[in-house]
């Protein structure tokens, strides 16, 4: 059997467990949320839409609605369920079976994908009422959808590493918390350049920046090819490194 | 004669932590023919559950070589999954799917299409006596189903050799002797099975060859009556002795222990 096919199965049933624990699926969607409307409460008057030009016409959540998705998709619960399956004992069943170790990565990125692209959906929905729309057109809302969604692969990818290194829950759901400071060292109140210095240089080492921007740049302009190279190639690079990581230590699993 | 389903030569397993070197297991040959209920003893620690790790691939081997049905495990790690089942001590199953979805994932991740797949499913649960659960999530199921169920998934590709790590611990009687039961059936069906236990009843009922492991090294091996026969004869009993009473001089857990009874040999 194809290690195409096993990615299948183990992605369906990682996708499975999640609807059947909806409980975990509710903070996912509810912090993000509370987040933007917070955020646009407080500082929606400060930019107004007609007067702020980084807001290309739209109202302040057009500029947040970044950071809610990047939060929610930062939020995957796949590493925990890893390590229940770590502690359960299912994970050596899978191990002991003739079953692709890159199955074992994957299956569970491309579910907190396909998670990730609801919960995306699901936020752009959200935010309509804030006067959000998405400039870039439907094209630009597939472009966000699926780069959102790659992003939490990667962040799942990273959480993964954290899983399978510690094999406990504790340790699983601290390493999550990395991304709040990782979030808040983007510019996600202000455009890059309307940064301080010091914020500005930490901004343009933080790879979440990127991510950021061509998120912003899809709803707030029409498509801008070169931004979304850069984000896209972060996450690329970012993606492929958190494989190749995960791959190796699944390998050297003992 | 019969070939060899499990071989074993100075198997050694070491971990390296902080405080040093721990030797898990120090040199362990086995021979375990195919089509025999070969039972692996010790106390707690002894090592038995790490060299069940190492036979289905689980642990690396630090040292010494194993073949399983014929294959090496080292080298070529994939064949041999392919030709094992395996039922730990945790019963290695996932609560939230139900128990037809898990046998029939595991036996889709087997090669199976999904038509086979259910097929088998409908088969096994039947053979536990799982049937009017099957349809029911994992996390509601009793030890015993659990149990019976783990036992189910290791069958779904038929394996010619089947890894049992201490299947009726925590059961009660009722859920043990069930347990007895279904490894008796695997067995005639022709399954070899290697099965670790802490309970010699257990042991005395289902193995025709036992070996007992204690500190990381072989003990004791042979038939449950030949172990007897030789205890009885060392020390001059006048009954055989119980498998309980060879465990204990062989693991040199009783008063009346003789310096120099405990050694290592070959299974």
């Amino acid at each position: 059997m194809s290690a195409l096919v096993q990615t299948e199965l183990l992605g369906r049933r990682a996708i499975r467990e999640s609807l059947r624990t909806p409980e975990a699926l509710a903070p996912t969607l509810f912090i993000p949320v509370f987040f933007l409307v917070v955020n646009f409460g407080q500082a929606g008057r400060i930019f107004p839409s007609d007067s702020t030009p980084f807001l290309y016409g739209q109202t302040y959540a057009a500029f947040q609605l970044p950071s809610s998705l990047l939060l929610a998709a930062s939020f995957g619960s796949a590493a925990l369920y890893l390590v229940e399956d770590i502690e359960g004992g299912y994970f050596d069943k899978l191990r002991a079976a003739p079953v692709s170790r890159a199955a074992l990565v994957l299956g569970r990125l491309i579910a907190e994908g396909a998670k990730t692209a609801l919960l995306t959906v699901a936020l752009v929905v959200i935010a309509l009422p804030f006067g959000v729309t998405i400039a870039s057109g439907p094209a630009g809302l597939v472009l966000l959808v699926v780069l959102t969604s790659l992003w939490g692969m990667v962040f799942a990818g990273f959480m993964q590493l954290i899983a399978l290194k510690t094999r406990s829950a504790a340790a699983t759901n601290s390493g999550g918390l990395v991304f709040f400071p990782l979030l808040f060292l983007t510019p996600n109140f202000v455009p890059r350049e309307l940064l301080t210095r010091p914020m500005e240089i930490a901004a343009t080492f933080n790879p979440v920046t990127y991510v950021m921007e061509a998120l912003r740049s899809l709803i707030l302009q029409d498509l801008q090819w070169d931004v979304l190279a850069r984000g896209f190639g972060v996450v690329a690079a970012f993606g492929a490194l958190m494989v190749y990581l995960n791959l190796r230590l699944v390998r050297r699993y003992d | 004669m019969n070939a060899l389903a499990i071989e074993a030569e100075g198997l050694v397993k070491q971990y390296r932590g902080r405080a040093g070197t721990v030797d898990a297991v120090r040199g362990v040959d086995l021979s375990v023919t195919a089509g025999e209920v070969f039972g692996f003893l010790g106390p707690n620690g002894a090592g038995k559950s790490t060299t069940v790790r190492m036979l289905t691939t689980l642990l690396t081997i630090t040292a010494g070589t194993a073949r399983v049905a014929g294959i090496d495990v080292t080298a070529d790690p994939d064949a041999v999954r392919r030709r094992i089942g395996v039922a730990l001590q945790e019963a290695g199953l996932d609560p939230r799917q139900t128990g037809r979805e898990l046998i029939e994932l595991q036996a889709r991740l087997f090669g199976s299409t999904a038509a086979e797949a259910a097929a088998r499913a409908e088969e096994l649960l039947e053979l536990v006596e799982l049937t009017e659960a099957a349809d029911r999530r994992i996390k509601g199921y009793s030890g015993g189903m659990k149990r019976r169920l783990d036992l189910a998934s290791a069958l779904v590709h038929r394996p010619e050799v089947l890894f049992l790590d201490e299947p009726t611990t925590g059961l009660d009687p009722a859920s043990r002797l069930g347990v007895w039961d279904e490894v008796r059936r695997i067995n005639q069906r022709g399954t070899t099975v290697f099965l670790t236990t802490q309970y010699l009843e257990e042991a005395d009922q289902l193995c025709h060859r036992l070996a007992i492991i204690d500190d990381g090294r072989i003990v004791r091996s042979g038939t449950p009556a030949s172990l007897k026969a030789e205890l009885r004869s060392r020390l001059g009993l006048t009954s055989d002795p119980t498998l309980d009473e060879v465990f204990l001089d062989a693991t040199g857990r009783t008063r009346e222990r003789v310096a120099g009874d405990v050694q290592e040999v070959t299974a």
